[in-house]
């Protein structure tokens, strides 16, 4: 079996502010996590590995230079890493990204089953897997919290409202982890320092894909353009709901329900 | 006049406008929760609608499932200027490889300007597949639209860490412009009775499903997130009262039950479960802290969240000072309220 990992990186939300009368964002400490969903997916990637075998290789799934979290990524137990890189990767949207994993996909061969996070902790898209799978023309499983191969098939466990749900596709496929579906194992402290260093045959274990070989200019074009920035208005804390307890009741269900999907 | 002349005149104009534009106008793709049209669709209709009055197009609809035609008039009384069905036995089960090829050969048709989807699991997991199937720009989890008149471009606006702020994006030059639309963040359109029309009915070839439903996962446990990566987190304090009440709520809203460092001397929580500076600091999406007064130490591990509900019976308790929304209640009286206004 043989499994490619997306990871990405995201900035931890405890060390930005928002600070919404200035309407500027404050980095107060720039530190970055893999993306929690990610994490789940080299998790359930590197279970498959242990239980049936086969390796797995660790991919950047965004334009930003993220070396560390692929290097932190085969400390775990992926056994190489595909760090996308280029001039022309740097401006990269989600599409440009699928198109060359596609490309990487078809250079490595034989890859049986893709891994990625379903969404991503800052902005909530959860677009780059399901392109991917259109790209290569594999079916895909999203939200899913676990994922078992077998008898040329993936099986997964998802939830669908408040019960879970067993689903199954054909290999090749791709499948999307849910947050939070698996406890991530810890890097090894020896396998981490290697990997740095480059010794226990750990030299170049994370190699170079340069985008800008591999794709034609329209390729790296991204269909999505920054406008800018937009915040809330300043909040207002210490607001007395004044009224019956049904009418208080039905006022807080209102705010809870535009905040959450309830 | 003879209205069948004028008629004929509209439909001649209408050709060459859409020449003219290039596009099949916008679309909206219809979501279905217990076979009833989702509140997020008739949203999208509503949102495509003042849109298409600005850029001078129409607004389709389009409903795939068993039966649907009889939720059409209801897409047109939102705004719809034009319905497509497609009935069949197999779209009772959502799946993604049918609903793309349907969809799929249906914009390669009429070339859509703008698609808008509701942002729901099937709209999260068509969406991408579709754009990327069209070559069209996505943006997900809208909260907010923009035209651009010149480019013809949505300018969408997407909450960032849980709406600390928003981003905005568009996409200029791809079409289509394929935007997934939060639930709740657009109004609902005024249904207007008068309006009416006959769905078009299509002809589907179905493709066969990418992912099979083998059963229900009996027994299966997810395991417990980290109550500082929770998004919703309910907290019980010393006046919580009955804390069967406070658990019900942390259920209805899927959030983490997590208690103060009353609660925890009361043994009602463990120690991975105190929001605390001594325990558990936390940046939640939402808290909702029930019956807990806010000492230094709480506030000081929860004042990060980005919307906090509080309630206590004392006015003067310090969580209302942070709090977003206060209620002075006696949590016992209230919960039970609160949980039949969420149901």
């Amino acid at each position: 079996m043989r499994s490619l990992v997306i990871l990405r990186r995201v900035l931890d939300p405890a060390g930005i502010v928002a600070h919404r009368r200035l309407r500027r964002i404050f980095v107060n400490r720039e530190r970055y996590l893999i993306e929690p969903a990610d994490h789940c997916a080299l998790e359930a990637a590197l279970r498959i590995k242990d239980a049936v075998g086969g390796n797995v290789v660790v991919a950047s799934g965004q334009p930003e230079p993220d070396e560390d979290t692929l290097r932190r990524g085969v400390a775990m137990g992926a056994d190489r890493g595909v760090y996308l890189c280029g001039e022309r990767f740097e401006e990269a949207d989600d599409a440009v990204v699928a198109r060359a994993l596609r490309a990487v996909i078809h250079e490595l061969g034989a890859i049986d089953l893709v891994i990625a996070g379903a969404t991503t902790l800052d902005t909530g898209q959860g677009q780059l897997g399901g392109r991917l799978a259109e790209l290569l023309g594999w079916p895909h499983i999203s939200g899913a919290l676990s994922a078992e191969p077998g008898d040329g098939r993936v099986r997964t466990v998802c939830r669908r409202g408040s019960d879970y749900i067993i689903v199954e596709a054909d290999l090749p496929a791709v499948v999307l982890m849910a947050p939070g579906a698996l406890k991530p194992r810890y890097p090894d402290g020896v396998r981490l320092i290697n990997v740095y260093r480059g010794n226990g045959g750990m030299e170049g274990v994370v190699e170079r894909w340069k985008v800008d070989e591999h794709l034609s200019l329209t390729e790296t074009s991204p269909l999505l353009e920054l406008i800018g920035r937009d915040f809330p208005p300043e909040r207002e804390r210490g607001e007395l709901i004044e009224g019956t307890l049904d009418d208080v009741a039905r006022t807080v269900a209102e705010a809870l329900r535009s905040r959450l999907r309830v | 006049m003879d209205a069948s002349y004028l008629d004929l005149v509209m439909a001649q104009q209408e050709e060459s406008f859409e020449e003219a534009t290039g596009g099949g106008g916008l679309w909206v793709v219809g979501d279905l929760v217990g076979g009833e049209i989702a509140p997020v669709t008739l949203e999208a209709i509503g949102a495509a609608r003042s849109l298409a009055d600005s850029l001078g197009a129409y607004v389709y609809a389009i409903l795939l499932g068993v039966n649907v035609t009889e939720h059409a008039y209801l897409l047109y009384q939102a705004g719809a200027d034009s319905v497509r069905v497609a009935n069949d036995p197999a779209l009772e089960r959502f799946a993604v490889e049918p609903h793309v090829e349907i969809l799929g050969a249906l914009f390669e048709e009429e070339e859509p300007e703008i698609v808008l989807l509701g942002a729901t699991k099937t709209g999260e997991a068509l969406a991408p597949r579709l754009a990327q199937r069209m070559d069209g720009g996505l943006i997900e989890h809208v909260t907010a639209v923009k035209l651009d008149e010149m480019t013809r471009a949505v300018e969408a606006a997407f909450p960032v860490y849980g709406g600390e702020y928003f981003e905005i994006r568009a996409c200029r030059e791809a079409r289509p412009q394929l935007l997934t639309i939060e639930p709740g963040a657009f109004a609902q359109p005024f249904l207007d009775e008068y309006r009416q029309g006959d769905p078009t009915l299509l002809d589907v070839d179905m493709a066969a499903p990418g992912v099979r439903f083998v059963g229900p996962a009996q027994g299966f446990r997810p395991p417990e997130e980290p109550l500082s990566e929770a998004t919703v987190v309910v907290a019980a304090g010393r006046q919580a009262g009955d804390l069967a009440l406070v658990e019900a709520l942390a259920n209805r809203l899927d959030a983490h039950l997590a208690g103060d460092r009353g609660a925890w001397d009361a043994g009602l929580v463990d120690a991975g479960h105190m929001v605390d500076v001594r325990g558990v600091s936390i940046a939640p999406q939402v808290y909702v802290a029930v019956g807990i007064r806010g000492d230094t130490f709480h506030n000081g591990a929860m004042e990060d969240a980005s919307f906090i509900v509080a309630i206590h019976p004392d006015p003067s308790a310090p969580i209302f000072e942070l709090a977003d929304l206060c209620v002075q209640a006696d949590p016992e009286a209230f919960l039970p309220e609160l949980l039949a206004a969420l149901s």
